[in-house]
């Protein structure tokens, strides 16, 4: 514990005098320092996170690096409220049987093979995640997968492994799936077509490399799965215990969830045709659901507020937004930009291979919104650089998504989803055990998006 | 009134090391949803209660899932309570628990209960032994006594 608060000190105290050597100014310097105490902070002690937010915060105010009004703004709250509202729509959708249905529908696949069941745990992991957020969608598809290794008395690792994976990789296809989708689309003017059109492809492309890594990799689990089917006979015994009859509350939280989704893909469209401002109906959006939910739910309002809404990490994200934005204020972002952009040769391309594979590298160790909502300023100080900044955003989004594969800490998907292994079936994987197969997930995808951003025209 | 002057003192107690199926089975006897967990020294260790056994056979991820999938009890659930006999009651406690000390007041005590959602407190004395155990129906009882209602005329 004491060691670690000397390197937290030592590092962001030296990342403070180097700030002053290359030539940043006083609150430059310390906005950076602060910044990094609160990356380090999550690093190393991830029960005090907001701690570090709360009281890195408050010196940067005291000192007048920045003050209350930029505070408030940098802190994105349109970006709070988005997933909020999203937030208390999933707890309808858990509430109404909407998880217990996707369970029951992975257990109810036809003519149960090993390949089968990797395809659609794999599909599914990534479209769940797109569709809700990952760590939300984690916990359900686990669930399926430790229905199925119990029935047919396998071991459940792999599989929960496989579904980890493609979970990351699945969480980079909407800005719904991870909330640095929603911060990346917020910041950059990216619209959700954009998502579908562009990052969508590149996360299936990502996600059918996987299935074809992991068939390779998990052989022997495979054939041990197809033999246990063979001798116990498909799923038919488990498919006729299953029930989640769709009832009418599931039903019409579908009906909601669906037509939020529906308007959310076509926010820009929306707001051009009502004439309003960039990203004000897909903020909107969630907050009309969710209001419109907890009228239908009014006695269970104060529950989906109460329960469901995850504050203690939306009251570290808004700290940590107003942190990064101080680097903005302060200018300290357009210094750091101007040294990148020199390093990179001022060429979009080489800026896009060093923002995905530092954004990869970094969120294999850190939590990817730590990561990312420090770099949107930089990227937004290249304004100038270049007509399109498109391949960096881009950019930022994948290193993000696909660096937490790479370690088991590397997202909170994976933290939730190994902590239910080992509750449930005493598992504790080794950090290699993950390592291996995480490394050659996340740097073969990674690879894969750094190749299509700088070499496909459409994504300039 | 004091909690020293009515908790149980002669209190039935677990250890860690004790069998999860021998602890149930004294908590069926005993006809109570829960008993405190003790060292050699009867220095207060835990809590041992028939939610945390129940809570073991279901699958952790049950209440994120929001309903349960299956018509009928699916193997798994047999499978974990036959393993219960290799489980210690060490494993399943609670070891985050309210307690109250013997000076406490029975309206603070019953403050305790109703926020922290527990049946029966453990009383401790300054070097944390337990000296003694009071539950909702000793208070209730004795706040009768107080207001001279014999309950059971009424």
């Amino acid at each position: 514990m004491v060691k670690k608060l000397i390197i937290l000190i030592v590092i962001s105290t030296g990342l403070g005098v180097l700030a002053r050597l290359i030539g940043l100014d006083s609150h430059q310097a310390l906005s950076l320092s602060i910044l990094s105490v609160s990356i380090l902070g999550t690093l190393f002690f991830w029960s005090f996170r907001l701690t570090f937010a709360f009281l890195g915060t408050s010196i940067l105010l005291i000192t007048q690096t920045i003050d209350l009004d930029n505070v408030i703004k940098f802190s994105s709250l349109e970006v709070i409220l988005f997933l909020i509202g999203m937030m208390i729509l999933v707890g309808l959708l858990k509430d109404s049987g909407f998880f217990a249905w996707i369970v029951s529908l992975i257990l109810r696949i036809k003519n149960l093979t090993a390949t089968r069941f990797l395809i659609f745990i794999s599909l599914i992991s990534g479209l769940l995640a797109c569709a809700v957020d990952e760590v939300t969608s984690i916990i359900f598809v686990v669930a399926a997968v430790f229905e199925i290794c119990d029935y047919f008395e396998i071991e459940p690792t792999p599989f929960l492994i496989i579904s980890i994976l493609a979970t990351n990789i699945g969480s980079s296809g909407t800005a719904l799936g991870n909330p640095i989708g929603i911060l990346i689309a917020t910041k950059s003017g990216l619209t959700f077509e954009d998502f579908i059109i562009k990052a969508f492809p590149i996360m299936l492309i990502c996600l059918a490399a996987l299935i074809v890594i992991v068939k390779l990799w998990y052989r022997k689990p495979l054939r041990e799965f197809d033999r246990k089917i063979k001798e116990m006979g498909y799923n038919d015994i488990l498919i006729r215990l299953v029930s989640v009859p769709p009832e009418k509350e599931l039903k019409i939280a579908l009906g909601i969830f669906g037509a939020t989704l529906f308007f959310i893909a076509l926010h820009h469209r929306l707001e051009i045709l009502l004439n309003l401002k960039a990203n004000t109906v897909l903020l909107t959006l969630p907050l009309i659901s969710s209001g419109l939910v907890m009228a239908w739910k009014h006695q269970k309002a104060r529950k989906y507020i109460e329960r469901d809404v995850e504050w203690w990490t939306l009251l570290f994200f808004m700290l940590l937004f107003a942190q990064a934005g101080t680097l903005k204020y302060t200018g300290a972002t357009d210094v750091l930009a101007r040294k990148l952009s020199g390093l990179a040769g001022h060429s979009v391309s080489y800026l896009t291979g060093i923002i995905l594979w530092v954004t990869t590298i970094g969120s294999s160790i850190l939590d990817n919104v730590v990561m990312v909502a420090a770099f949107i300023p930089i990227i937004q100080s290249f304004q100038g650089l270049s007509e399109s900044l498109q391949p960096l955003w881009w950019a930022l989004l994948f290193g993000g998504c696909f660096g937490g594969n790479i370690t088991l800490v590397g997202s909170t998907a994976n933290i939730v989803a190994l902590g239910i292994l080992e509750k449930e079936k005493n598992i504790r994987i080794t950090f290699f055990r993950w390592f291996w197969i995480g490394l050659t997930v996340g740097v073969i995808s990674a690879a894969m998006a750094w190749f299509l951003l700088t070499f496909i025209p459409f994504y300039k | 009134m004091k909690t020293q002057e009515i908790m149980t003192k002669d209190v039935v107690s677990l250890r860690q090391e004790d069998n999860v199926l021998d602890g149930l089975n004294l908590l069926f006897k005993m006809k109570i949803s829960g008993l405190p967990v003790v060292d050699a020294n009867a220095r207060l260790e835990g809590m041992f209660t028939e939610k945390d056994v129940l809570s073991r056979l279901l699958p952790s991820y049950i209440e994120k899932v929001g309903k349960f999938i299956y018509e009928e009890n699916p193997k798994s659930t047999k499978k974990k309570f036959a393993e219960l006999s290799q489980v210690t009651v060490g494993q399943i406690m609670r070891k985050e628990i309210v307690t109250t000390r013997p000076e406490t007041t029975l309206c603070e005590v019953a403050r305790l209960m109703l926020t922290q959602k527990t049946r029966r407190i453990p009383v401790v004395d300054e070097t944390g032994k337990m000296v003694g155990i009071i539950a909702r129906c000793d208070i209730l009882k004795a706040l009768a006594r107080e207001a001279e209602i014999d309950l059971r005329q009424s």
